[in-house]
């Protein structure tokens, strides 16, 4: 095989081997960064959106933050503070052309996982994800008081299993503290449902009964004193029916997601001074908002890296620009034009910026994988690590340039190498 | 004076940017194809700088110099550089072969810039390469002795067929025992090849080795000869 260019620059960077792979080292984690950056904010906010199910939109007691109810009776972040009197739940069907309202009950919790108070229909109508209904690895939805459905992952965790009997604890104590548990009410686990890929894995369903009997029972302590006795079904009052959430969904034609009458309803619901309306959809899309402006700067962070790769081009092709004068000097005796020296040089820089944005993308591939399995294990949000081959392109070609431009000023000094003074003999 | 000549020189004068005075004033020689000649002259003469204009690298102040029948200087750019490497073999006192390159490769680096069809460079280095008696072909240069290094920039100077080679004090690297051979080797293959030969050196010893042999101190008019100017005469 003749040497060709492609040679002289394969020796170029094999004669040092460090510091090529170092560069190339650099540029890739800056690609590889940007890559898993820009890829997960898409999926992002796709698996928040996931999480929100076929409900159209979350009613919540009054004066509340929409986005702050969609994060307390979506994705269990924090307990909500204002509840809505069952009365209001019950009337809303009624009132309003609902396809179904679901009611939602928080404030309880066991071993830190959240305890949903709700009724079947939570298991038969809502479905976690659009399109994907809910089903029973093990047992059957609850059908009395005291009785638990288990989200996958909070089985796993919880090491649950069909017939465990557990006591829950009032509220969600912070780390490290006991809680207060109910240890007279003890609840018998009767359903484990199959993984969702949602963040309601990892919570606990009981009925609204047994719910309302927990904190009934607190009341009538409070009045009655010790001797009150075990509070029962029947001793429920209508300030102890209360719930922090109603899942609903807008009558909806056949095959139709987005109903016409939907932002009308909403509308309706909006003026309701009793209650909050969320749709969850818009309070996702608000929070990605917010999170974009730390997502623009982390970006820049990685952009930043990448423009500190390439300024590492330049200087190791400069230095090495140095240390290669008299080869360069050899050469253009030897017949290579200036111009060609400096197409040397610039594809030099080059393929280091390719290798590097190629070594980028596998770096994103792999990192992605890893964020999202770890972002699955700690919140159950189902990530898709698949990138954006436009992305992908944008950014392995953007690098390319970035490398060629810094190879520019290595290029130019090879370029100006002065041939008679670098021929002097060597001492 | 022929203009198919390997290398003429006619009037050439050369001087420094903001000098005055010529540092170089050559009235004119030629040398046919497959001419050996010695230039000798003392350091700092200029005979580095004659080459360095015969090789396209300098610009002269005045005149022509015509390698194999064109005014190199009136080609610009890229196309001087190809035609130096088409017509031009160096051959420089430190070899400078280039590091990273196994001997054959370094031959056949010379051939990367030339028409010469790639099929044929690994044969054509390799034959050379054989006629010089180089065995380890795919050794490092700094694997070869300092004679066989000498003898793969001579490869590398012919690996064109250039009409013209310039040799820069061959011998000035090497001791006594290996000069005369490496001297032999150089003259004998371009005499096989039909090259002219250029060869300037400060070393006496090598008058007798050419047939010609000039004194730079004599051909430059910019200068006034002194004593042991003129090597061997």
């Amino acid at each position: 095989m003749a040497i060709t260019d492609t040679t002289f620059i394969t020796r170029s960077l094999t004669a040092r081997l460090f510091s090529t792979v170092t560069t190339i080292a650099i540029v890739a984690l800056g690609v590889g960064l940007m890559l898993v950056l820009l890829g997960m904010r898409d999926a992002g906010e796709a698996a928040f959106r996931r999480g929100k199910g076929n409900m159209h939109m979350l009613i919540s007691g009054p004066q509340q933050d929409p986005m702050v109810s969609v994060l307390n009776s979506v994705f269990y972040a924090g307990t909500p503070r204002t509840p809505l009197p069952w009365a209001t739940c019950q009337s809303l069907a009624a009132r309003y052309p609902l396809e179904w309202a679901i009611p939602t009950q928080l404030g309880d919790s066991y071993r830190g996982l959240p305890v949903m108070g709700t009724t079947p229909e939570f298991f038969t109508r809502f479905q976690p994800a659009d399109g994907v209904a809910w089903t029973f690895a093990e047992g059957q939805c609850f059908a009395a008081p005291f009785e638990l459905v288990v989200g996958a992952e909070a089985a796993r965790v919880a090491g649950l299993k069909i017939g465990d009997k557990i006591n829950l604890t009032h509220g969600t104590p912070k780390r490290g503290e006991p809680g207060h548990v109910h240890d007279e009410f003890g609840y018998h686990v009767v359903g484990i449902l199959s993984p969702s890929a949602t963040l309601h894995d990892r919570a606990i369903f009981s009925d609204l009964t047994s719910a309302w009997i927990l904190h009934a029972d607190e009341r009538r302590e409070r009045e009655l004193g010790p001797d009150a006795g075990l509070t029962t079904a029947d001793e429920l009052i209508d300030s102890d029916r209360k719930i922090t959430g109603v899942y609903a969904r807008v009558m909806t034609r056949e095959g139709s997601g987005t109903p016409a009458a939907l932002q009308q309803v909403f509308d309706l619901l909006r003026s309701d001074p009793e209650i909050t309306v969320a749709a969850p959809d818009q309070e996702i899309g608000k929070l990605f908002k917010i999170v974009s402006n730390v997502d623009r700067i982390i970006v820049a962070l990685a952009a930043t890296v990448l423009v500190v790769g390439a300024i590492t081009i330049m200087l190791v092709l400069y230095q090495a620009m140095e240390q290669r004068r008299r080869q360069i000097a050899v050469l253009r005796v030897l017949g290579c034009s200036r111009m060609r020296v400096f197409g040397l040089v610039v594809t030099e820089s080059a393929v280091i910026g390719t290798a590097g944005a190629v070594a980028g993308v596998l770096v994103s591939l792999v990192g992605s994988r890893v964020v999202a399995g770890e972002l699955y294990r700690r919140m159950n949000l189902v990530i898709d690590p698949g990138l954006d081959p436009r992305i992908v392109l944008g950014v392995v070609l953007g690098t390319i340039v970035l490398a060629s431009v810094a190879g520019l000023v290595p290029a130019i000094s090879a370029y100006r190498t002065g041939v008679i003074r670098n021929l002097r003999p060597i001492a | 004076m022929t203009t198919d000549a390997a290398l003429a020189i006619e009037n050439v004068g050369f001087r420094y940017p903001g000098h005055d005075e010529w540092l170089l004033d050559i009235a004119g020689f030629a040398l046919d194809r497959g001419e050996q000649m010695l230039l000798a002259g003392r350091s700092g003469m200029g005979k580095s700088t004659l080459l360095h204009l015969v090789l396209g690298l300098l610009e002269p102040g005045r005149g022509v110099v015509r390698v194999a029948g064109t005014d190199i200087h009136a080609i610009k750019g890229a196309r001087r550089d190809h035609f130096r490497g088409a017509h031009i073999g160096m051959i420089f006192q430190t070899f400078h072969l280039l590091n990273g390159f196994t001997a054959i490769e370094n031959v056949m680096a010379a051939m990367a810039f030339s028409d010469i069809p790639k099929a044929e460079h690994r044969n054509r280095a390799r034959a050379l390469l054989d006629r010089l008696d180089i065995a380890r072909q795919d050794a490092m240069p700094d694997r070869l002795s300092v004679g066989q290094q000498q003898r793969v920039a001579v490869a590398r100077a012919l690996a064109c067929d250039p009409e013209l080679v310039l040799a820069d004090e061959p011998t000035a690297s090497l001791d006594p025992e290996n000069a005369g051979g490496a001297m032999d080797l150089i003259q004998e293959i371009c005499r096989e090849r039909g090259a002219a030969l250029l060869c300037v050196s400060h070393d006496p010893s090598l008058v007798e080795r050419f047939g010609r042999h000039e004194s730079l101190a004599e051909l430059n008019r910019a200068r006034t000869p002194q004593a042991g100017d003129a090597v061997g005469a």
